[in-house]
């Protein structure tokens, strides 16, 4: 059973200004309400008071302004940031796409970079030869995967990201505003094999500013605001609202 | 605190299964320093080499002792194991930081990593070594075994100095460049081309208390001296224990707060 709880999660964390030999500067002003500052220490409040919970089949939909926080609710859905305070359960294997050339080394070729990826997702070297030849064959990126990566363009580098972090199938695939690389064709893919995941009974959350985007991939929507929940629901009903005003 | 113990436990622990992970990005790095060069990593034998003639025709310290070569071959094995370590563990989660920032790796990996970086770093260097101890005159013997119980000491005390120094560098950028000069300072305060001079009081004190000179000798005195490096395993084995006492809670205290510090 695949799920995601939240249930209050709050996230802050102390920006320290780093402990330096160097002058100290003029401080500046802090903007907005969420920083806290005092003395050498800001608080950042990125999130506070999240609770949600989807369930297998659902596509969510993360919306809000510039450091509304859903990138860092992303990464605490994968683990990366561990919550201030709440619980949040996930069930499933998951798989995220932040950063396109994340963890892609320049001068390795695709294929290696393919078993680097593979391995550090915790696959044996196995599943990995296994995979392989569907993950080039979906990535359509044909001889280029015997160059380094650094030869390698943005829609190319991207089309191996998706390649690769979709071919496990994960359960849980956790996307930020990804989708601004690849052209056409390769996008058309790349939404059926989402959509296949999410029929397998998976979960999708992905961030994006992208309303036409939003509105074909996703069933919920989740809208944040300074790190608060602004509304959590159904897709078709926030987009009737957003639309109208 | 025994929570953060468990903490750094399981993130060891994960890391120990990830050991592909970890052996591959190593030997990815070393391929990548040389990838455009014709020699490769052959220039970790020449760079060593031209050390330890340096060492050995203008800098003789060895005050008459027989065999000097081999006594800096040896001292310099270790030394520039241990100094390039320490040097590079300082920006090491800065260095790593989008990997850090986007992915679930346990932190202990990239510590694991450095350590394998250098030590295959090393391994190239005991090739020069093992040259500059041929033309020295000195033949095999059963006793330079005793070297493999030092190695393995010296690599258990390894990964807390890199977890420890990686902390340091990321919460306190200045230290880069502190670790940096105290390891070129290190390495004349410690005995890797000067023989310990017994009569002299602040040589002799540098010789005695330098816990590095201890960590040379691991290598020094079995292959030199076909002596078993009694104090010298328990110096170093002391000393990696400590060295975990402190690295273990650090790591499960800050391992998931580095990330906001990067």
């Amino acid at each position: 059973m695949v799920f995601i709880h939240a249930d209050n999660v709050r996230l802050s964390y102390t920006v320290r200004q780093k402990l330096s030999l160097a002058w100290p500067r003029r401080r500046l002003e802090a903007t907005g309400g969420r920083i806290v500052s005092k003395g050498r220490h800001h608080t950042v409040t990125a999130l506070d008071g999240i609770s949600f919970d989807i369930a297998a089949g659902d596509r969510l939909g993360l919306v809000g302004s510039n450091g509304s926080g859903k990138t860092t609710l992303l990464k605490v859905l994968y683990g990366i940031f561990e919550p201030t305070a709440g619980r949040i359960e996930t069930h499933g294997r998951a798989d995220a796409l932040f950063n396109i050339s994340l963890g892609f080394r320049k001068e390795a070729t695709g294929r290696r970079n393919i078993v680097l990826r593979g391995l550090v997702n915790g696959w044996t070297p196995d599943e990995i030869e296994s995979r392989m030849d569907a993950i080039i064959d979906f990535s359509e990126l044909g001889e280029f995967i015997d160059l380094p990566f650094k030869a390698y363009s943005q829609g190319m580098s991207a089309r191996l990201a998706f390649s690769v972090a979709t071919s496990l199938e994960p359960e849980i695939l956790l996307m930020d505003e990804w989708i601004g690389a690849g052209d056409a064709s390769f996008q058309e893919k790349a939404k059926k094999r989402m959509a296949a995941i999410a029929e397998k009974a998976g979960i999708i959350v992905l961030a994006s500013h992208n309303t036409s985007l939003l509105q074909r991939t996703c069933n919920k929507i989740l809208e944040l605001e300074k790190g608060r929940v602004k509304y959590f629901g159904d897709a078709e009903e926030w987009f009737a609202k957003n639309t109208e005003a | 605190m025994l929570n953060s113990y468990r903490a750094a436990f399981k993130d060891i622990t994960a890391a120990l299964k990830l050991r592909r992970v970890w052996m591959a990005f190593a030997s990815e790095d070393i391929g990548d320093q040389y990838r455009r060069t014709t020699l490769g990593p052959l220039w970790l034998v020449i760079n060593y080499l031209a050390m330890i003639a340096i060492f050995i025709f203008l800098f003789d310290r060895g005050n008459g002792l027989p065999h000097f070569a081999t006594y800096a071959a040896t001292g310099l094995l270790v030394w520039s194991f241990l100094s390039e370590l320490l040097m590079q563990s300082v920006t090491l989660f800065v260095r790593e930081e989008a990997f850090i920032k986007g992915t679930t790796l346990p932190l202990s990996v990239y510590a694991m990593r450095m350590v394998m970086q250098s030590l295959i770093r090393m391994g190239y260097t005991v090739v020069g070594c093992l040259v500059v101890i041929s033309f020295d005159g000195i033949a095999p013997l059963w006793s330079w075994l005793w070297v493999l119980p030092g190695l393995a000491i010296l690599i258990f005390a390894v990964p807390p100095m890199v977890i420890c120094f990686g902390f340091l560098g990321a919460y306190f950028p200045d230290s880069q460049y502190l670790v940096n000069n105290a390891m070129r300072i290190g390495m004349f305060v410690t005995p890797v081309f000067w023989v310990n001079p017994g009569n002299k009081a602040l040589r002799s004190a540098l010789y005695h208390y330098n816990p590095f000179t201890y960590a040379l000798e691991l290598f020094r005195l079995p292959v030199l001296e076909g002596r078993v490096p009694l104090l010298a395993f328990a110096v170093c084995g002391g000393g990696a224990i400590l060295l975990w006492l402190v690295a273990l809670p650090l790591l499960g205290r800050l391992r998931r707060q580095v990330v906001f510090v990067l």
